[in-house]
């Protein structure tokens, strides 16, 4: 920790709580000048209050904040922002319809309260500050054209042309692939030897790890504790985060105790312009297949191809022996096989309705009564027995899917998926987004599901995940199977090894 | 580099739905044209401008109106308010005054245009909720109080009719008959660049495609979103205005149900013309391709000699087919629409 240089950002004892929440309790973070440093802790733990209080977005009940020696009661959005803090949201708040220059340069001309636009400027400020982060991008793409990568780094530059002095990045490696996040800590690497703090808001311990200096630690709105990241590791941070020790035993895939003949999934051949090509293996029952590639490698691809949401060009699918025409989901469900989407939050839930109708529909049908209408007792006791089977935690069943945590979320996923009886259950990034504690437990979850003989492809780019919760692992890189093997016969540094490889 | 920069700007070009809209346009032009050499004329091109105008100037506000993600269907109603209202007091007062006309229409329009900016600015109703409601009250208020009394040829103010015929050049053809282009024309022209520069070159232009490309993004970039979208439905309420006096120009009768009941066809040129009705992404250009198409297809019926009733079908046709090349397009070039996020 950089003792000797001046405190940029001192957060002291702050308090918020919403009715009868207590959302934050006496809370303090510090942060110097040029320095990077993690906010960690899991869902509802008070991250995302703290970042709003310190970007001026909401108040704080109690506590001072200090910025540049300043200090503020009452902090405003606009103080925050004159005083140089800036905030990326995960959305990243940029405007889909128009240039790179324009995302870039827009903000500092509200701020200047230009009347008249000047187009040789808008090119001129969003040069600038691009060449500044040594990257090219064509100025005039319209951002809904380019990466979510370079829409994050559109979204820094913005930042840095409104005097950034730190810039605090929530969430941001969810959604872009290994070497675009190494790009984004050299850029991050950068600012420091500018002088501009970074507070990185991550999940992803690795990274957590990797990037930062000094790491906050909150949980259930109270400070666990700020420590230096040489001094952490992995089981550390873990155990500061949850509050418990979490085991991480590999899976054992019961194959005596089976004994599967047959294969219950068999993938020939398959192909997809643009997509995939040549993938063929084979899900016996109790097993559970870890498909890993980067962001893009076509894995996702492949799991909605397999789901009837993505029409492969060639190959063939085999369930239990029998060559499956998988043309819609629906074809897919009635042949056994479930699927749990990436984005939860688009694809997994009707996210304003409740969780007992999050759960049951999948299976409408059997809740018919005798007139053709659904039966609310039939949909409440199936409803009732799932959130009690996963451990579902929720004030009622009327609560809306949105006001639940990511974890509790997922697991409504799976319980939709659960109540059509599938015999093979596709998880696509199960955990993403997922604290430690649920995650763990959502992995048990799954491992209980192959016990019972359901065959489960998790697919997923988190090496962890896939080494210890599989039997065996496929890696799919640019659309292709470049391994396949048991993941007891491999590394977590040799995985991460061949995923770094090149194709020659 | 400059290479990459020009191949991108052809490329961009390409992906472009105007592009296409023009190519359709030259083709069916040349087709009726081989069907009736008049369609080619001069003497028809300046007509087609002239009839095209109202609609134009109608699409220009709802082009500002889709641009900002919203939807405005009170046009009509404020478009036929202030030319009645206008006509009505020319008549009253006896003063013959084509700018006062336009004065009280466009004030008419401005007023009404605010009411349709308050609601939508200060209470957050779906805009399309909105202007249903005003479109309603604004087109029942008319009748009641003002009157339902049709205003013939003869009782017309000759301001009206002079500014209808006005020409600011004419031509003569070799049978010695006179035409010209319409001041209208000119009208519409002016109002497109109007428009073109306030969207381009102004703050309030920018905001103007920033709410209709993200409203949340805006909102944190510190745009006041309830003065854009006022300022919107105003200009759309002003330009309605001016609508309406050419409207009553160029028929030379005033009738307070005329204009209401085409806010369809208005929207419907807008979007063939590119314009996204999720907001956020259109051009001036196509919009105004868009209008010259409607109205080159209304236009040509006739030439051709088909009755006016094929005119709906073959508009619908062409807004479906249009749209969904742009639409597969699309789909094409981000690959399936699941990935998108």
């Amino acid at each position: 920790m950089p003792e000797n240089s001046e405190k940029f950002l001192e957060v002291k004892n702050v308090s918020k709580s919403y009715v009868g929440v207590q959302a934050l309790d006496k809370v303090s973070l510090s942060i110097h000048k040029g320095e990077i440093d993690c906010l960690v802790g899991e869902n509802g733990s008070g991250k995302s209050t703290l970042i709003k209080i310190i970007a001026g977005v909401v108040q704080p009940d109690e506590g001072e904040i200090i910025i540049n020696g300043k200090s503020f009661k009452k902090l405003h959005a606009i103080d925050s922002i004159r005083e140089g803090i800036q905030v990326i949201y995960q959305d990243l708040s940029l405007f889909p319809n128009m240039t790179i220059a324009e995302n870039i340069s827009l903000n500092q001309m509200v701020e200047r309260k230009r009347k008249i636009i000047s187009w040789h400027e808008i090119n001129d400020i969003a040069e600038k500050e691009i060449s500044r982060i040594n990257k090219e991008l064509n100025l005039e793409e319209k951002v809904e054209n380019i990466s979510i990568a370079n829409k994050q780094l559109v979204a820094i530059c913005r930042a840095l042309t409104q005097d950034a002095k730190l810039i605090i990045m929530d969430e941001p490696t969810t959604a872009i692939a290994k070497k675009e996040i190494d790009f984004l800590f050299s850029v991050i690497t950068d600012l420091k030897k500018r002088g501009i703090s970074t507070l990185f808001v991550s999940h992803k311990l690795s990274e957590v790890l990797k990037i930062s200096e000094k790491v906050t630690v909150i949980r259930d709105g109270k400070l666990v504790g700020v420590y230096n990241t040489k001094d952490l590791n992995h089981d550390k941070l873990s155990f500061y985060m949850s509050g418990r020790k979490i085991t991480n035993s590999a899976f054992n895939y019961q194959k005596e105790k089976l004994e599967p003949k047959k294969p219950l999934l068999e993938v020939k051949d398959l192909s997809k312009k643009g997509n995939f090509q040549d993938i063929s293996f084979k899900v016996y029952s109790g097993e559970i297949i870890g498909i890993t590639g980067i962001l893009g490698s076509g894995r996702t691809e492949l799991a909605l191809a397999l789901f009837g949401l993505n029409k492969p060009d060639s190959g063939n699918i085999y369930i239990d022996g029998k060559l499956a025409n998988i043309k819609y989901p629906k074809d897919a469900i009635d042949l056994g096989l479930s699927y749990l989407p990436e984005d939860r939050l688009n694809q997994g839930l009707f996210i304003k309705k409740s969780i007992g109708n999050n759960i049951v529909v999948t299976v409408l049908k059997s809740l018919l009564s005798r007139f053709n209408l659904i039966n609310n007792n039939n949909k409440y006791k199936s409803a009732k027995e799932w959130t009690e089977e996963l451990n579902v935690l929720a004030p009622s069943l009327d609560t809306s899917a949105q006001s639940l945590s990511g974890g509790n979320q997922q697991r409504i996923v799976i319980a939709k998926w659960l109540a059509t009886n599938p015999k093979i259950f596709i998880l696509d990034g199960p955990t993403v987004g997922i604290d430690v504690a649920s995650k763990s437990n959502i992995h048990h979850i799954i491992r209980n599901l192959a016990n019972r003989g359901m065959g489960v492809i998790i697919i997923s780019d988190e090496i962890q995940e896939i080494l210890n919760n599989c039997n065996r692992l496929i890696v799919i890189k640019e659309g292709r199977m470049v391994k396949e093997m048991d993941t007891n016969e491999v590394s977590e540094d040799k995985l991460l090894e061949i995923l770094s490889r090149k194709i020659v | 580099m400059k290479k990459d920069i020009k191949n991108f700007k052809i490329q961009r070009l390409l992906k472009q739905h105007e592009l296409y809209l023009f190519v359709v346009i030259v083709m069916y032009s040349l087709f009726i044209t081989y069907l009736n050499p008049n369609f080619m004329s001069l003497e028809n091109l300046f007509d087609l401008g002239k009839s095209s105008a109202v609609m134009g100037i109608m699409a220009i506000g709802v082009f500002v109106v889709l641009l900002s993600g919203g939807i405005d269907i009170s046009f009509t109603a404020v478009a036929i308010s202030g030319q009645y209202i206008a006509a009505n007091f020319l008549i009253a007062s006896g003063i013959d005054n084509i700018m006062l006309a336009f004065l009280i229409s466009c004030s008419v329009g401005v007023v009404l245009g605010a009411i349709n900016g308050f609601l939508i600015s200060k209470f957050n109703i779906p805009t399309l909720i909105a202007t249903l409601g005003t479109s309603s009250v604004f087109h029942g208020a008319l009748l009641t109080i003002v009157g339902t009394k049709a205003i013939n040829s003869a009782q017309l103010p000759d301001c009206f009719k002079a500014f209808g015929s006005f020409d600011v050049f004419t031509l003569t053809k070799p049978n010695g008959v006179y035409y010209g282009l319409s001041i209208f024309v000119i009208v519409f022209i002016i109002i497109a660049i109007l428009t073109w520069l306030i969207l381009k070159y102004t703050m309030l232009g920018r905001g103007i495609y920033a709410i209709g490309g993200d409203i949340n993004s805006a909102i944190r970039s510190a745009f006041n979103i309830p003065k854009i979208q006022f300022f919107i439905y105003c200009y759309v309420g002003f330009l309605a205005g001016i609508a309406g006096v050419i409207h009553i120009s160029l028929i030379r009768y005033g009738n307070p149900t005329y204009i209401v009941g085409d806010e369809l066809s208005v929207i419907a040129a807008v979007v063939l013309g590119g314009t996204r009705i999720t907001g956020g992404t259109g051009t001036i250009i196509g919009t105004i391709m868009g209008v010259a198409m409607i109205t080159i297809l209304n236009n040509s019926l006739i030439l051709v000699g088909l009755s006016s009733y094929w005119h709906d079908l073959f508009v619908g046709l062409i807004i479906i087919i249009s749209v969904s090349i742009t639409s597969y397009q699309n789909k094409m070039s981000v690959g399936n629409i699941i990935f998108r996020r």
